[in-house]
């Protein structure tokens, strides 16, 4: 569902992405690691529209995405989650929820639900200001607010970055669901525990190249492996 | 003492209106607009051509003069300001500085050179401990809390007001949920230069109307802004009332010193600021 | 590769500039000898004291990409120091100039510490708000020294053969404090300096990061641009012999800022012709139409959206454009600005 050929990509003259490519086949869960600067946000990024592609192309759903805007492909299906758990803090947990609605299309309460349905307790907050939540329940809320709607490939970005182990279980669990439920989701994160349980392949990026494809579970378990690359 | 402080209310409120839509303006597309000057200018201008023609009734053609900007202000959005984001500040700010000064040859142009009078609409004095005090300047200062009230309540409480506030912070999370920033971006452009001329057109009646008078305001405005916070609703409107006062009574103590001692005062926050930071 | 990478050879591109500093310098006086049939003596000279305006603001607007709505502050300042050292204290032209100078740095000096430290919009603005505090001090509060908007005559007399009185005399001591600015502002860019100026303006953090006080650099290029600015300030006083506040009026900015632009940013050439055709464009345009100014707002708009690199900018393209073409070759080596 997911095609990126020969992408190159970067800020201004710095090249961060060399020639990279990757297949993501629906319903498959696909997790990026890597070292901090080897492009994985960069990779993401380009994906879902926020960056462009010097060279190369990508694929989404048989059409050609590269160059297209970011809300063009939200709307089309593209859920991108940032690594900073940046919300709307300013506006309340509800009415963060209400702006991936509307721009979706979907009634208040049926997002609502698809939102409390991954973590129950974030009913509790939908009346407090977005800025003052943690950063697990933030990361929560974007996913949430990322199934709003009808979501069709989920980027996300570094889920379970400073978060402690008790939230690094929620995040896992939540993940889990969305696994069963046969989401596409190609996922970066360096906690190779939650990358072990839950990867159907694992792209290696080493300083903006994808250097292994891992696609067999006994390979994939060796954490100890793979933890050399990071 | 009453009078300056009515004074100082007044120009606060005017400040407030031109101001607004400069601080939104830079929170959401960081641009700084000089064109926000002439915008200002036109709407007192459009007044005065539109107050014969509706036999002097001046909220109508207050009304008319507003609605005349908008779409101007849209051409303007549309084929010069939205060609600017995400360029750098300075190009925008020249790009827009080129507006203001073709905008105000074309004033210039149509209106001609000579400041031109507008007389006040209300005309009446109402008394407060005992002094007679223009009741147009504090119905100019009730309509700034109105339309303060009025903003608050749309940035709060609409959907396009909250996708605003959204964008204002993280202009990227909302085009990944799929919302048109620009589309937006548009319509407080245009709500916010619908103000600007509302502070020229109210302000008319106070002084008169000369092409060159957005750029006097223009300046007062970006130390509102800066002293306010850059997209900060609240604390333009502070600010804007603030920095009214410290005209009105430096004017009234020394007179040419009134715009100096606002940059002094933005000079000292800035300063202030920095050390806390 | 890092700008900051030392393998660079710098001494290499230190030894290559200087010669072709020599070389430009002599093509300059040459160019603005070439203008004097054209335009007359005295209008050439204005042409020259105006471009070191434009090569002050460059240093920090081109080179070191910030833009400065109140340079116009500094000018006026070396004016008005100028003119008042040689009223009351010494009618020499050249400690006039130098008290000019001098004065400009100090202000710089002082109010570069508060501004330096902003970030785009609040340093333009901010600075445009000193200006017009200036342009009040001089206009109004200092009254009785300055003779506010009426404006003083300076005091500057004759020393030995510098009679700036004299047209020639005027036009050969502008032209000699040009080519200073140019020499100095080359070598300035040219050097470690220069590198480190640039790099900023590319990527300050990265700049920090690498172990240098960019709040120094960043001050230093301000009081240099301010110094420079002074410069100018105090050849008017010099050469015109009445100041008025009109020399700093923050409206005149204006002018500074499209000429650095159209000449082309960043470009020490540009900045010069930027600044002769600036004036020129003045001139033709004010003696032929009353309004003129919406025409520079157009051209404004045009280089902003079509012509960044102002004329130098389309020189170059120009130059790369034409050396594709006569190379034919498979490859032709577009040399990237």
């Amino acid at each position: 569902m997911l095609y990126v050929d020969g992408i190159n990509a970067g800020y201004g003259r710095a090249l961060v992405l060399h020639d990279v490519s990757l297949k993501l086949k629906e319903g498959e869960m696909a997790f990026i690691v890597g070292r901090n600067g080897a492009g994985k946000t960069t990779l993401l990024k380009t994906i879902c529209g926020l960056m462009k592609p010097s060279r190369g192309s990508i694929t989404y759903r048989g059409e050609n995405t590269r160059g297209v805007a970011p809300e063009k492909l939200a709307r089309r299906g593209v859920r991108f989650v940032a690594q900073d758990k940046k919300v709307f803090s300013n506006l309340t947990v509800r009415s963060n929820i209400e702006l991936a609605a509307y721009a979706a299309g979907e009634d208040m309460p049926a997002a609502i639900k698809k939102v409390t349905s991954i973590y129950p307790d974030l009913q509790r907050f939908m009346d407090n200001k977005a800025g003052g939540l943690s950063g697990g329940q933030r990361e929560i809320l974007l996913i949430g607010r990322a199934l709003v709607g009808n979501p069709r490939l989920f980027l996300i970005d570094e889920p379970t970055e400073g978060l402690a182990a008790i939230v690094i279980e929620d995040i896992f669990r939540i993940l889990s669901r969305m696994k069963q439920d046969n989401v596409s989701a190609l996922i970066v994160e360096q906690n190779l525990s939650v990358v072990s349980r839950l990867a159907d392949r694992i792209f290696i990026m080493k300083e903006g190249k994808i250097i292994r494809e891992i696609s067999e579970k006994s390979e994939m378990a060796e954490t100890s492996a793979l933890e050399s690359y990071l | 003492m009453i009078q300056t402080l009515l004074y100082g209310l007044t120009t606060g409120a005017i400040l407030y209106f031109f101001a607004i839509g400069l601080s939104i303006t830079f929170g959401t597309m960081q641009i700084i607009n000089f064109a926000h000057a002439m915008v200002y200018a036109l709407g007192a201008y459009f007044l005065i051509t539109f107050l014969p023609i509706l036999q002097g009734f001046f909220p109508l053609a207050a009304l008319f003069a507003i609605l005349a900007i908008i779409p101007i202000a849209y051409v303007m959005e549309r084929f010069v300001i939205r060609r600017l984001y995400g360029e750098s500040l300075d190009y925008a700010m020249i790009a827009t500085f080129a507006l203001l000064l073709i905008g105000t040859d074309v004033i210039k142009w149509i209106w001609g050179n000579t400041p031109q009078p507008v007389t006040d609409p209300i005309g009446v004095s109402f008394q407060l401990f005992g002094i007679d005090l223009p009741l147009y300047r504090a119905v100019i200062v009730t309509m700034a809390f109105a339309v303060f009230a009025g903003l608050n309540l749309f940035f709060k409480k609409s959907i396009v007001g909250k996708i605003v506030i959204a964008a204002l912070e993280d202009t990227e999370g909302v085009r990944c949920l799929g919302l048109n920033v620009d589309k937006y971006f548009s319509i407080v452009f245009i709500l916010g230069s619908a103000l600007a001329v509302l502070g020229g057109v109210l302000y008319a009646p106070i002084s008169s109307a000369e092409p060159y008078m957005g750029f006097d305001i223009l300046l007062i405005a970006f130390a509102v802004v800066i002293v306010g916070g850059m997209g900060n609703l609240t604390g333009t409107f502070i600010s804007a009332f603030v920095l009214g006062m410290v005209i009105a009574l430096t004017g009234r103590y020394y007179s040419q010193a009134a715009d100096t001692m606002v940059f002094v005062v933005m000079a000292a926050v800035l300063i202030f600021r920095r050390s806390d930071a | 590769m890092s700008p900051l990478n030392p393998d660079t050879s710098l001494s290499r591109i230190c030894a290559t500039k200087r010669t072709t500093i020599y070389r430009d310098m002599v093509l300059m006086a040459a160019g603005f000898l070439a203008l004097i049939p054209l335009l007359a003596m005295h209008r050439v000279t204005d042409f020259m004291i105006f471009c070191i305006f434009v090569m002050s603001f460059d240093l920090l607007y081109g080179y070191m990409g910030r833009l400065s709505f109140g340079q116009m502050l500094y000018l006026g300042t070396g004016v008005y120091v100028s003119t008042l050292f040689s009223l009351h204290f010494n009618p020499n032209p050249i400690l006039s100039l130098m008290a000019g100078v001098v004065g400009g740095a100090i202000v710089a000096g002082i109010l570069g510490l508060i501004v330096v430290g902003l970030e785009g919009a609040s340093f333009a603005l901010t600075n445009l708000a000193f200006n017009q505090v200036g342009f009040f001090l001089i206009g109004s509060a200092f009254q009785k020294v300055t003779q506010g908007e009426d404006g003083i005559s300076a005091g500057v007399e004759p020393w030995g053969f510098l009679d700036l009185a004299n047209e020639h005399v005027a036009f050969g001591f502008v032209l000699l404090c040009l080519l200073f600015t140019f020499y100095m502002l080359r070598i300035l860019t040219s050097s470690p300096y220069g590198i480190i100026i640039r790099s900023i303006k590319e990527n300050e953090t990265r700049v920090k990061f690498l172990g240098y006080n960019t709040f120094f650099y960043k001050w230093l290029t301000f009081v240099l641009a301010g110094a420079f600015a002074a410069l100018a300030g105090t050849l008017y006083t010099l050469y015109v012999g009445f100041v008025s506040p009109v020399f700093i009026h923050p409206m005149n900015n204006v002018d500074v800022i499209f000429a650095a632009l159209i000449g082309g940013a960043g470009n020490l050439f540009g900045a010069i012709i930027g600044g002769v055709l600036f004036m020129a464009m003045k001139d033709t345009l004010s003696t032929h139409i009353p309004q003129w100014e919406w025409i520079l707002g157009l051209l404004l708009l045009v280089i902003v959206f079509w012509l960044r690199g102002g004329v130098t900018g389309l020189i170059k393209s120009l130059r790369d454009f034409l050396r594709a073409r006569m190379s034919r070759g498979p490859v032709a080596e577009v040399k990237k600005g």
